[in-house]
């Protein structure tokens, strides 16, 4: 695998705001330990979040930046202003005075980009800023990463959020899960927990997680009791709900609609450790796209996974092997994650029944197909999680060979950034798993294709060669300074229509996006320099036009 | 509770009449050497009290709580009848005798609760000074309640209080001083029914107030604004004192402070060596008050001391200096004088005036003018230390100037206290050559380094300079005192407040240009400023008579837009600091906003820059505005501070030399803007009178309201649109003649008593454009005529001086360059700004300083002290007038503007995790 800051020494690790982020980040600590066994590594967490950093293996020290006392201080305004202020300078100041060696964020938020450079850390991973204020994203893979989620590109990609984040930290080797540790205490006292619930059936413990972090991920209280009393009144389940204090607002309809001993409340019983032990101790989970999700892959346990709304199975899925994931089919699925829904019918899209179907199945044991004409894959695709011959994380639908008419687009993309980005030799599969399965899918496809590339390739060409022009005016001294700026204005206009193409062909998105990063990047005061840069981002494009069209045809 | 009150009232007046009995002057006046400076002290307090209130011919007044007649006596000229009420018959005794030939005074005895006999609304002006500041609360609250019921609808009570920390004294002291919070004292005015119009510090010639226990002497006009009180006298007490006044523990309450002042003055009667009323006063003391606690025996046996050693010396008063050791002293001093200060040598008269009393002190002669004593009247020298203590001279002090010589005591003391350089100034002439003539002035001259008579020097009292103002040189020489002050404070305030000022502009009209002169003139001078354009209002705001045709409708539909705005203006305040608002004429803002505005201390300020005659939006609103500025002098202020206003203030407009400047014109312009003969103005009565004969000359008419007939459709130019400013000054600088009529509505042609000046004047001026204006009253205060610019008083005139003057060009470009350099001297918006600066930062400067002192920008200043870039950041925000928070610190930081500092990276950093965590709780909640 391709890379750039191979050796590290001394590490920091931004990933400050989201336990799933933290559970996500944990192959990439784990395999940087295993590249480089003598690495320090530090990650750097929100306050709240701190506890749960020394339950994750591979972490060497935690430091915790209280962004809540933060946010109070300047709601204080006048002192609480000054008082932010120095908070903020004694936590630079200790971050300075760690020495690290290589940082790497994998936050797009502004003010991690901000502390990367106030930091000066000499390598750095994933965002950060210059010194005027730009944003920067360091490393291909972290600009993939930024690619993909970006809104309108999202159907285009499949490789997982781990991997492009593993990537972007340079790490090849990693294990096929995430990581957690589960202590004697914490077993002990979720056991001591299960003694108190009034279980009448002995069958599985299967974990629910009923709770979302967003509203419009919420499936319907009246689907989780509908779901929930078929496992325990046909299947003989024992039904666990997890969740925090918050959450009871949503379980406790549920329990009262189920109205059965064997619904046992955990929710606001349980920290983070403490669920992850409940979790180890279960037979499943079953959720949404959560971080309970994440923990359950990471302590080994199988999750059926629902991905309402803007929730994407592909970018964020359960990081491990055998895991079941429903992606409704939606035309406005996924959704942009910024944007209210105030009527989400993807939510329909997924039944009670099947979900219970699914569950009970995946209980019996791990499996690969599912019988013909199982689920409707005009309303729901269901995946099963697997990894790939170079290791990273991919879906298998099961219900169909065909999932869209993103899914040759988004095995082009992903054959064309492992071999781009990771230096991982593609062949190209049999195309027999993405046949169309409607009449309408094929009329689509035949009419999309790769429309535009052409144009694109075109408009690269052009540019590489008024680069070279630009070169050869940049090494004439008699050169005239207005053909400089003339030929700088049309690079700039050229430039344009490229990021114009991408909008107009939205397949083409991933392509000219990463283009236009790429060309954020360059930097450096020498104007030779700088146009050797945009040559060689300009030869890159034309080069990935070529594979793209090949990997997709 | 009736009984309760009918026991204080009888013992107020036993008190009273006890004290008056044995002296009436000590215990009812400061001027207590003799009748003669008791009545002077009366007049001096009753025109401090009742200043401000004019047209008092026909009107009734009434003094609660008269005593003697004091104060009496001098109303007794304003006003067609007066009232003395006192609940002391035997003070009310010495009135009758002392006012028995002022007819129009009419004397009553009161009750010490009610006004009975006085009807209701029978009053127009109630002064109560230094009466009811003594009585319990409860009394105090009655009386508000009857003082509003005698009041005439919009009738002024005018009353001496005292503020700061509120006294714990007995419901049965009749003595002590009352002192109530502002905060009380405001609830209660309101709930009595009446409105604030100023709230000033009583500043007399000896101290009134006292900084150590937290007391001010304040007097207090307000207005009766509602016909009906709901509340009742204790709940008006309650709020004056919420927890009610103490419980009684002794027989006769201030008793030991009556006891003490009594001993007090018996000390100074036996030095002053008038041993027999020092006698009387000791037993006075002694008898009255046996159940004091207070140990005196010392006190006592030196009274004693010093009486029988007056009656040993003869007990006669020092005789004044002899004649012939004053000319001794005279020539001293002159010759002192003339070594420092030569010019001032220079002016002095060898006559001793006679304008000025001189007698002798055991401590020095003392100086009196028009019954005002200039020094203390016994120990002037002993008092002056005292004062020069208190002076608080700061250490960074560059200079110090002292406002008043007199017998230059004070000036001693400071010498003695500090090295740090003294200018003198003395508003009188005779009151200095006095004190040549009796006073050993040869120590302190050489010692000065500034001595002026009768003006001042404007760096004298200007930055690095401390003002110590002698109280008693302040109530002699009020005028000089004003113009001291505002010099002071104007050049202390500008360089050291940064009150935060909104410009209010009107919704359309010629002040709406101003409006933005005033601002930007204010920022220049390194103010916090804000304007609030209201302009963008006026297309609705016009557009109403498309809607709704009969004019009634029309106007009551504006005044509710103007409601709407004056309500924005309140929703700015409360969005950023606003400490000072300056309207302009016309600015949509209603009494409500002022008045909730004032409430919350901000100083609201009108520049009314519009004929008062003819605009007469003054006569209601002046009583809201703490100041008014007026294009026009004596009546129009009179008659503004007879509205309400005290502070009324001459201050014409000006130019903005950023815009109005000279220009070269292309051959384009000078065809499309240029004339031989240009006016630009709206065609008011007078003007379309006078230019209708023009119509044979090469004259371009400028303007709106023009009519469309002939002569006048081929001389108003481009349909008489509205011009931009940008547009006017290419006019000016494309004419040859500039003709400037000043508008009348009335007049056929030239105004003949015309006065104030338009802007057009300054504005052609400062242009280097040459004008012809029509005379005015005030022109010659700030054009000279005939050399900055040329006038004319009729329309033949007019004409005569036109063709004249577009025969010599060089002639009207040398009066045009002049006029220019006067008007960049004399006449630009910032000299108004900072004229109007110093006007209020005259007699607000503490108000805003404590406001400042209070304001979380300045703990915010301090706290980022440590950190210079940070602290440079506030202090930019600060000057902009923002609020202390975090978005004007990064407001201004923009990427890709070079090298962020690590202050501007840190800063927004912060910025930005308050956005990020806002958005994640957004998500949470599925917004």
């Amino acid at each position: 695998m391709k890379k750039r800051h191979p050796h590290k020494q001394n590490v920091l690790l931004v990933n400050i705001t989201r336990l799933g982020d933290m559970l996500q980040a944990t192959p990439t600590i784990a395999g940087m330990k295993m590249e480089n066994p003598d690495c320090k590594i530090t990650v750097l967490v929100e306050k709240q979040f701190e506890a749960v950093c020394h339950t994750i293996p591979n972490i060497d020290d935690v430091v915790a930046i209280d962004l809540g006392m933060t946010v109070r201080s300047l709601a204080r305004e006048q002192e609480g202003v000054i008082d932010a202020y120095e908070y903020i300078t004694e936590f630079v100041e200790d971050l300075r005075s760690r020495n690290f060696d290589y940082v790497l964020n994998m936050s797009s938020s502004a003010y991690t980009a901000l502390l990367l450079n106030l930091l000066g850390i000499p390598n750095k991973g994933g965002w950060s800023s210059d010194d005027e204020g730009y944003r920067m994203i360091e490393s291909e893979w972290a600009q993939l990463f930024a690619t993909s989620v970006f809104h309108q590109n999202r159907q285009y990609n499949s490789l997982n959020l781990v991997d492009v984040f593993r990537c972007s930290a340079d790490v090849d080797l990693h294990p096929q899960q995430l990581l957690i540790n589960v202590t004697p205490d914490n077993t002990e006292y979720v056991e001591k927990m299960l003694q108190a619930a009034p279980f009448t059936n002995d069958g599985p413990l299967v974990v629910v997680q009923a709770g979302a972090s967003q509203a419009k991920r919420q499936w319907a209280p009246i689907n989780f009791i509908r779901f929930i009393k078929l496992l325990v009144e046909e299947s003989n389940c024992r039904v666990v709900l997890s969740g925090t204090k918050k959450e009871l607002q949503i379980i406790e309809p549920i329990v009262a609609g189920v109205n059965s001993p064997n619904v046992f409340v955990a929710a606001g019983q349980t920290n983070i450790p403490q669920l992850a032990a409940l979790l180890k101790m279960s037979e499943l989970l079953v959720t949404g796209d959560t971080g309970p999700m994440h923990m359950s892959v990471a302590v080994g346990t199988p999750v059926v996974s629902m991905f309402l709304a803007s929730a994407f199975g592909f970018e964020t899925g359960p990081y491990s092997e055998g895991n079941i994931v429903l992606q409704p089919v939606i035309g406005c699925g996924p959704c942009n994650p910024n944007k209210a829904c105030f009527r989400p019918d993807c939510h329909t899209h997924i039944s009670p029944e099947m979900l219970a179907e699914l569950t009970i199945r995946r209980l019996q044991g791990d499996f690969t197909s599912l019988p013909e004409g199982y689920a409707d894959p005009g309303r729901v695709i269901i995946y099963r999680t697997f990894f790939d011959e170079n290791g990273f994380y991919d879906l298998m639908p099961l219900n169909t060979e065909y999932d869209s008419s993103y899914m040759k687009y988004r095995e082009a993309y992903r054959m064309l950034w492992l071999d781009e980005l990771g230096g991982f030799k593609q062949e190209k599969k049999k195309s027999a798993e993405s046949r169309p399965t409607s009449k309408l899918q094929v009329i689509q496809e035949t009419h999309s294709g790769f429309q535009g590339i052409e144009q694109v390739e075109s408009v690269a060409d052009e540019a590489h060669a008024a680069v070279s022009e630009l070169q050869e005016l940049i090494k004439d001294v008699s050169a005239p300074a207005t053909r400089l700026g003339e030929m700088s204005n049309k690079l700039g206009e050229l430039d344009r229509q490229i990021e114009e193409i991408g909008f107009h062909y939205p397949h083409l998105g991933p392509l000219t996006r990463m283009f236009v990063f790429a060309k954020e990047n360059i930097s450096g005061s020498d104007a030779y320099e700088l146009a050797s840069q945009m040559s060689s981002i300009y030869s890159t494009l034309k080069t990935r036009c070529e594979k793209l069209q090949r990997y997709y045809s | 509770m009736g009984s309760d009150n009918q026991k204080i009232s009888e013992r107020m007046r036993a008190d009273w009449d006890r004290r008056v009995s044995h002296d009436y002057r000590f215990w009812m006046s400061d001027g207590y050497e003799d009748d003669h400076s008791m009545w002077a002290s009366g007049a001096r307090d009753y025109a401090i009290a009742c200043s401000g209130i004019a047209d008092t011919k026909h009107k009734t007044y009434l003094e609660v709580g008269c005593g003697v007649g004091r104060l009496l006596r001098s109303a007794s000229k304003d006003y067609e009848k007066v009232y003395g009420i006192d609940i002391s018959q035997e003070a009310l005794k010495h009135a009758e005798r002392f006012l028995a030939s002022e007819k129009n005074v009419e004397l009553l005895a009161g009750d010490g609760l009610s006004l009975k006999p006085l009807e209701d609304g029978s009053i127009d002006v109630v002064l109560s000074f230094a009466a009811l500041t003594s009585t319990p609360v409860i009394v105090f609250a009655g009386y508000l309640r009857e003082i509003h019921r005698v009041l005439a609808s919009d009738g002024i009570l005018r009353l001496q209080v005292y503020t700061g920390t509120e006294q714990k004294v007995s419901a049965e002291d009749t003595l002590h001083l009352r002192c109530y919070t502002e905060e009380n004292l405001s609830k209660a005015f309101e709930l009595c029914g009446f409105e604030l119009q100023w709230n000033r510090e009583l500043v007399l010639p000896f101290e009134v107030s006292s900084k150590e226990f937290n007391i001010e002497a304040r007097m207090i006009s307000l207005r009766k604004v509602s016909d009906a009180i709901s509340a009742s006298t204790k709940e008006i007490a309650d709020t004056l004192i919420p927890g009610g006044e103490g419980e009684t523990t002794i027989d006769v309450s201030g008793c030991e402070l009556e006891y003490w002042m009594a001993l007090q003055y018996a000390q100074e009667l036996a030095e002053r060596g008038d041993t027999s009323r020092a006698r009387e006063t000791l037993e006075y003391a002694l008898t009255h008050h046996k159940s004091t606690t207070i140990d005196v025996r010392d006190v006592m046996d030196r009274i004693i001391d010093t009486i029988e050693r007056k009656e040993q010396e003869g007990g006669s008063t020092a005789a004044p200096s002899a004649p012939t050791r004053r000319g001794e002293l005279f020539e001293r001093n002159l010759r002192a004088l003339s070594d420092t200060f030569p010019e001032v040598a220079a002016q002095v008269s060898r006559t001793e005036p006679q304008s000025v009393e001189v007698k002798e002190s055991e401590e020095g002669v003392v100086l009196f003018a028009e019954g005002q004593c200039l020094d203390h009247p016994t120990k002037p020298l002993s008092a002056a230390r005292r004062w020069a203590k208190s002076a608080l001279i700061k250490d960074d002090v560059e200079r110090v100037c002292v406002y008043g010589l007199a017998g230059g005591y004070h000036i001693e003391a400071l010498f003695e206290l500090t090295s740090t350089p003294i200018s003198v100034i003395e508003p009188r002439q005779d009151v200095f050559e006095k004190a040549l003539w009796c006073c050993d002035l040869t120590a302190i001259l050489p010692r000065l380094q500034g001595l002026t008579i009768g003006n001042f020097k404007r760096d004298e009292v200007g930055a690095g300079s401390e003002l110590l103002l002698r109280p008693q040189t302040v109530t002699l020489s009020p005028e000089l005192a004003q113009e001291v002050k505002s010099v002071y404070y104007g050049a202390k305030g500008i360089s050291s407040l940064h009150p935060s000022i909104t410009v209010l502009g009107p919704i359309s009209g010629g002040t709406l240009p101003i409006t933005g002169y005033t601002a930007r003139s204010l920022t220049d001078l390194q103010q916090r400023v804000r304007a609030i354009d209201m302009s963008p209002f006026a297309g609705g705001y016009n557009a109403l008579e498309g809607y709704v045709a009969d004019e009634m409708r029309q106007n009551f539909m504006r005044g509710k837009l103007t409601e709407a705005l004056s309500d924005l203006v309140l929703e700015m305040a409360n969005d950023k600091p606003m400490d000072i608002l300056i309207c302009m004429a016309q600015a949509p803002i209603t009494i409500e906003t002022l008045t909730e505005l004032r409430k919350r201390g901000v100083i609201t300020v009108l520049w009314f820059v519009e004929d008062y005659l003819r605009f007469h939006t003054w006569k209601y609103m002046a009583p809201y505005y703490d100041f008014i500025f007026t294009i026009q002098k004596t009546d129009c202020i009179n008659a503004i501070k007879s509205a309400g206003c005290s502070e009324v203030h001459y201050l014409p407009t000006a130019c903005d030399p950023g815009i109005h400047l000279p220009m070269e014109l292309s051959e384009e312009e000078k065809q499309r803007w240029g004339s031989p003969l240009s006016f630009v103005g709206a065609g008011y009565h007078n003007r379309q009178q006078t230019f209708a004969s023009l119509s044979d000359l090469p004259f371009k008419i400028w303007g709106t309201e023009w009519p469309e007939c002939k002569p006048f459709d081929r001389m108003v130019q481009e349909k008489g649109r509205r011009l931009a400013p940008e547009e006017y000054v290419k006019i000016f600088n494309a004419t040859d003649v500039n003709i400037n009529l000043h508008s009348s509505t009335e007049r056929d042609g030239v105004d003949p008593y015309g006065d104030f000046l338009n802007p057009r004047t300054f504005e052609l001026a400062s242009c280097g454009a040459f004008q012809l204006v029509d005379e005015r009253t005030y022109l010659p205060d700030v054009f000279e005529a005939g050399k900055e610019l040329v006038t004319f008083n009729s329309r033949n005139d007019l004409v005569e001086k036109a063709m004249y003057y577009l025969e010599h060009p060089l002639e009207r470009e040398t009066i045009a360059r002049a006029g220019r350099e006067r008007a960049l001297r004399d006449h630009t918006y910032t000299k108004r700004m900072e004229e109007m600066l110093s006007v209020i930062y005259s007699s607000k400067y503490e108000h805003i300083k404590r406001r400042q002192d209070q304001s979380p920008w300045k703990k915010m200043l301090k706290r980022a002290e440590p950190h210079a870039e940070l602290l440079e950041r506030c202090e930019i925000a600060f000057k902009r007038g923002e609020e202390p928070k975090l978005d004007p610190l990064v407001s201004d930081i923009v990427s890709g503007e070079g090298k962020l500092s690590e202050t501007e990276q840190k800063l927004l950093f912060l910025y930005h995790i308050r956005k990020q965590m806002i958005r994640m709780r957004h998500e949470e909640s599925g917004k």
